[in-house]
This record gives structure tokens, sequence and C-alpha cells, in this order.
């Protein structure tokens, strides 16, 4: 759990978002946060990171006034039982698998991210590969769920199918120990990499062409939210939408490729993508 | 037939600045009663504990029939400290019953159950104890606790005992078992060494052979 | 996360194995070290930093035995991480302070007027130290059963060291975090029930194994 502690001046009002542990470990937001702030003197953004499913309850207890998440079909579901507003996509990467060097399961190549992961089954049932899964219902582990749904499969009771319920780093880091592979977002992976934590990991599949591997970035208000918060809270809304670039343009310099994408410019194939993937339906290659 | 003397003893205790027991000489052994008279705090328990061969005096030198007791061998000390026994003024009384402890001395000497418990109950007969066989010790009064040390001190049959101060908790009942135990030891060659305020203070039938008394620590005299 | 009777048994089981083992390992060197601590004259400042370790935090000690156990880490060729192994040592390790403080304190009291008793009484040094073990009994169970109870219920370590993977590392503690991070409150709840319940099932049954009634 994470946030911005500082001391409220009286005349500040703060603005509570909820946000996933991967999203915030990115550095993103307190960036945002800093130059919104700089613009706004007398807000406080404040956010409390937590898994997604916690997440969510926190803002279905009225415990945030905003979230922003990266799993459609939870998100969805949030939304039709009435806890969030409709939501804005304000970014987007992509989902990557990262495997042992040698890549046992010869995954590299493969068309598409549901083909990776048959290979990555067959390999595992032949004793050849491992894979670790997050087991936490965050964003990573949904899609990571809904691909091997979509590619027919069912890896459970499998010996090399290991649920790790660990957050995205630390699953990163037991893939390492037992050189297993493992699906997720590509800023975790490069920022443990550049720190030489990994080494026995590599990317072996990251196609941002792929519609299964694309990961969508949400804000939400959250209903029941009132006030002078909700005003800001609608205020920083209303400042990522408008501050795409400055999303584009995070981490430039630091990293090869860029962490996010703004989601401006491809705003209408996202939104078809989310209710998609919200709907844990085929998604058809463009 | 046991002979503890003790010559020249100085002795402090450990975070204490001040000494307990000064220069202190004297004899104690089989055969006998000896008082060691005194106010609190001149150092009878001092001098009791150091001559039950418990306390390693700081200076001075404890001999037992004429050998330095301080450097003999483990083995031979327990040997030598099986003959004397020594009561506490406050009796330290194990957990369980009240058997148990009176048959401790004799279980630790390798004596089997049987044996132990009957002759504890042989003790425990004379100081009219024999009720309280299973109850547990800390159920007991002082005065109870008190006999049931003493019994457990008599049991393994010691040349020498030493008491401190034990008629402290006793009334007189309990106060004349005890006298008429001493007194039928002390008829078989047992020495015995009583440490209390003043010779008022000991039941009928104690009279005592020898008085030492002590004052801050030294011996100011020696009455037989 | 599925709260199958079938899983929680599991869990509850490695908690109870992992931990239980933790206690009886740092027992194996705690109480030692504690009797011997009781006989010496100056342990002031000792005493003070043995009881200011009790409270290490375990997420800490977790990091520091993570950052040993891991492949590029020292013992790495133990290859020990993310094995319930590793859970037992980091916990055998948490619990130490707490065993020989607290193991300490009822020797304390016992030690020397027992070592007195036991001297004029004319027992070996063996025979003294079994008394005093005796005399201290329920005082060095109930250092165990605090040991115990601290072990089971940290997460710090069961979540570095072992890595919280299904059906080999995860314990009671990181099955609820886990359902917190999954924002399944209920589940986490009742967890946490059972492993309150296991605290003072254990308690309960050291002390009436040690006989109320003896005081």
């Amino acid at each position: 759990m994470a946030g911005s502690a500082q001391i409220l001046l009286p005349s500040e009002v703060r603005v509570r978002i909820a946000t996933t542990t991967s999203l915030y470990a990115t550095g993103l937001l307190d960036y945002l946060a800093e130059k919104f702030e700089e613009e706004h003197p007398n807000i406080r953004l404040e956010f409390i990171a937590a898994g997604t499913g916690a997440a969510l309850r926190y803002a279905e207890r009225g415990d945030a006034c905003m979230i922003l998440a990266h799993a459609p079909i939870l998100e969805k579901h949030y939304v039709e039982k009435g806890v969030l507003e409709d939501g804005e996509i304000i970014a987007y990467n992509y989902f990557i698998i990262v495997g042992p060097n040698s890549d046992p399961a010869e995954i590299n190549g493969s068309s598409s991210i549901i083909e990776a992961f048959r290979r990555i089954y067959s390999a595992g049932e032949l004793g050849e590969a491992f894979f670790i899964s997050r087991r936490d219902l965050s964003g990573t582990h949904l899609r990571e769920l809904e691909i091997w749904g979509r590619a027919g499969l069912n890896p459970a009771g499998g010996g090399w199918y290991r649920e790790a319920a660990a957050g995205m780093e630390q699953t990163l880091i037991i893939a390492n120990e037992l050189s297993a592979y493992s699906l997720t977002d590509a800023g975790t992976y490069l920022r443990l990499a550049r720190e030489g934590r990994v080494p026995r990991l590599s990317i072996l599949y990251a196609n941002p062409e792929d519609p299964d591997a694309i990961n969508i970035y949400s804000a939400y208000l959250v209903r029941g939210c009132s006030g002078d918060e909700r005003r800001y809270a609608i205020l920083f809304l209303k400042f990522l939408m408008e501050n795409q670039r400055m999303i584009g343009g995070f981490g430039e310099g630091e990293y090869e490729q860029p962490l996010f994408h703004p989601a401006e410019g491809r705003l209408m194939e996202l939104k078809d993508l989310w209710s998609r993937l919200a709907s844990g339906m085929e998604v058809d290659n463009p | 037939m046991i002979i503890i003397k003790l010559r020249g003893v100085w002795h402090h205790y450990p975070d204490a600045s001040s000494w307990a027991l000064k220069d202190v000489s004297v004899e104690l052994g089989s055969g006998g009663i000896t008082l060691v008279a005194g106010h609190n705090g001149s150092g009878k328990t001092t001098l009791l504990k150091i001559a039950a061969l418990i306390y390693r005096p700081t200076r001075g030198e404890v001999t037992v029939n004429g050998r330095d007791f301080w450097i003999l061998e483990e083995a031979e000390k327990i040997m030598v400290r099986r003959r004397i026994t020594y009561i506490h003024e406050k009796p330290v009384l194990m957990r369980g019953r009240v058997l148990e402890n009176i048959m401790y001395p004799l279980r630790i000497r390798g004596l089997g159950r049987e044996d132990a418990a009957m002759k504890a109950k042989m003790v425990m007969r004379e100081l009219g104890l024999v009720d309280l066989a299973d109850k547990s010790a800390r159920e007991l009064s002082a005065g109870q606790s008190q006999l049931v040390a003493i019994a457990r001190a008599l049991v393994a049959e010691p040349e020498l005992i030493l008491l401190d101060e034990p008629f402290a908790h006793l009334d007189s009942w309990k106060s004349g078992l005890v006298a008429q135990a001493l007194q039928a030891r002390m008829r078989n060659g047992v020495g015995i060494v009583i440490a209390s305020h003043s010779r008022g203070e000991l039941p009928e039938g104690l009279e005592p052979d020898r008085i030492i008394v002590l004052e801050d620590g030294r011996i100011r005299e020696t009455r037989c | 996360m599925s709260l199958a009777l079938s899983e929680i048994l599991d869990v509850t089981i490695r908690s109870l194995y992992v931990s239980g083992l933790a206690t009886l390992l740092s027992a194996s060197w705690s109480i030692p070290a504690a009797y011997l601590l009781s006989f010496r004259r100056r342990v002031g400042v000792l005493e003070a930093v043995v009881e200011s370790l009790v409270g290490v935090p375990t997420v800490l000690l977790g990091l520091l035995l993570y950052m040993l156990l891991s492949s590029s880490g020292p013992l790495g060729f133990l290859k020990l991480l993310y094995t319930p192994h590793a859970i037992i040592i980091g916990q055998s390790i948490l619990i130490t302070p707490l065993i020989i403080s607290t193991c300490y304190r009822a020797l304390r009291v016992v030690a020397a007027p027992y070592l007195e008793l036991a001297l004029s009484m004319g027992a070996s040094r063996s025979q003294a130290m079994m008394l005093i073990l005796r005399e201290s009994a329920p005082g060095i169970a109930a250092s165990a059963v605090m040991g115990f109870s601290r072990a089971v219920g940290e997460l710090g370590i069961a979540m570095m060291v072992g890595g919280n993977i299904r059906g080999s590392t995860m314990v009671l503690t990181t099955a609820i975090a886990l359902g917190v991070t999954r924002g399944e409150f209920e589940a986490a709840i009742i967890l946490g029930i059972i492993l309150l319940a296991l605290t003072i099932a254990t308690a309960v049954s050291m002390k009436a194994s040690m006989g109320v009634r003896a005081l």
C-alpha cells in the first residue's frame, strides 16, 4: 500500500484515488500528480495502491473517490453494479511474456499470444517448462486467465503451473529463480531488468499488434463521491485526458521504449477492444 | 564424623560493597548443638552457607576433615556435600507433591522410588506430616512448608545439619516435634547448628553446647 | 480464491507444520542460551539488545534472508528460496530473541534459589540443571507458546522467502494477504479466525498439559 501522506492545510482538499500496485509502481502517477498539483496547489491527490480486487472493494465501500484500473472484466462488473460511473480510457500498453533465456517452449516467433500460451502448455505438460501465475485477480492475472480460456486450455493441476500469490515484481523474481515463464506488463519487467535482478529472464513474446496482448488503463469516478472532492476528481480526470502526451513521454530517456501509450488517437479502437475484453469475447485480428 | 573448619574467612556478596563476614575462624562438625546467635545482618546466614559448602568465601580457607574443600574434584565435592544439609530460612520447595519433595534427596542419591517413599514416610511420621503427603507443595502454609523442608533435610541422614532460623514460622507444637527429631539425631552423633536471634527462641529440650555470637560479620565471643 | 475445504486444510496444516518446526528449532538453541544467561551477573546490555530484537520487523528479516538465499546471493546454492524450509529458518531466527528473553526471565527467578537448593541437597551439576528446568517448566513452555504465536502470525518472512505459492508455501497469513489483495475480505476474515483459533488452542493445550493446578 502506498500513498502520498502529507499534512493537509486547512484550505486543501484531498482526492482519494485507488489504483493498482503495478500502475503506481511505475511512478507515473506521482509524476502526473506533481504536475497537476502545480496547477492546482489547493488539491492534494492521495493514491491508495492495492491489488485490483482490493482497490475495487475500497471504491465500493466509499473509501476512494476515483479509481484507475486495467482489468476490463472487473471494471465492467463494478460499473454494472452501480459502484463506478462510466469511465474514460486514459492509456494503454502491452502485456508481454518473459521466460528463461533458453526458451524451452520455443514461444519466440509465436503468431499470437494465445499461440504462445499453447506452446507453454505443451512444454509444461512434457515437463520442459514452468509458468508462474499471480493468482491475485490483478489485471495481469485476469488477462492470463482470459488467454488460457481463449486457448481452450486449463493449466490448473499441472505441476508446471505454479500459482504464486505475489505482486508483479515478486512474481518475476520467483520466475527468475525457477527459470519460468510469466505474463507481465512491460514496465515492471524493464524496471527489474534494468536493475539486473532478473538475469535469467528475457522478453520472449512482445507484439504490439496483438489485440489480446493489449493492456488498457481506465479511470472511473466512484458513484457516491460528492462535494469538493468529486469536483476536483473530475478536474484530475480532465487533466489526464488533456495531457496524454505527458503520459506518453513518461520515462523517456530511462527506457528504450515508452512505458505507456496515450489513448488519444486510438480511442475508438481501444473502446471497441475494451468492450470485447470486458465481455470475454473473441477478439479478431484487425 | 565430619568436621568443617573455616579459617580466616572473609566474604562479601558480588554486588555488595561491604563485607558480610570478617576474619571468621570456627569449627563446626558432628556431635553437639551449636547456636549461632546475632541480629539481622550480622552474617549468620552467610556463615551457615559457607559452612554448608554452598558459597565459596571471597577470602580464607574451608576444610573438611583437614582437606581444602574448594580444590576438590567436582565429583568429590558432591560426595562431601551429601553429608551436610542446609535448611533455608524461607523454605524452598519444588513443584509437585509434598511426598516428592521429601523424596528428592534420596532420589538424586540413586534410591529407587519405593525405598525412597518408605524412608520419606518414616520422617514424615516423626514430624506429623503424613496427612500432607499428596498435597501440592504450593498449597502449604509457611509453618507446614518449613516442616517439609526439615523433613527433606533429615531424610538423607546427614552428619551435619545447619538450620537457618528454623522456628520462625513454627508454633510451639511443631517446634516441639522438630526439637524431638533433632534430639534423636543428636543422640546418634549428628551435629546440629542453628542460627537464631537469641537462645530464647529455641524450644525446650534444645540446649546448645556452644554459642557463637556474631556481630557485624565478626565473631564477638564464643561461649560453651 | 476458492475457499475449498481441502485448500483451507492444506494451508492450516502447513502453517502448523512450518511454525511448529520453527518453534522447536528455535527452542533448541534459545532455551540453553537463556539457561546460560540466567547465571551471568552482568547481563544488562545483552538483555537490552535481545529484548529490542524481539520487535524486528518481519519484512526486514524476510528481505535480509531473501538476499542471502536468492540465486545471486551467497547461499543461493542451497536452493532454499521459495520452499517451506526457508520460512522455517526465517521464523526460527525471528522468534529467537523472544524465546530467549521470556525464558531468561522465567529462569532468572528460579535459577539462583534452586541452584542453591540443589547444591545444599548434594545434587550434581546435571541434577541441578534438571531441577531448575523442571521448576521453570511452565515459564519455558509459555515462552515456546509465545514464540509459536509470533511465528504463525507473521507475514513478512513467509511472503518474501516463501513466495506464497499455492500447494507449497502458502500459509494462513499469506493466504489472508491474498484474500485482501483480491478484495475477498470475507474469506480473509474467515482465515483470520482460523489463525486465531489455532493460536488460542495451542496456548490452552499447553497450559492444560502443564497442569493448571500447579502454579
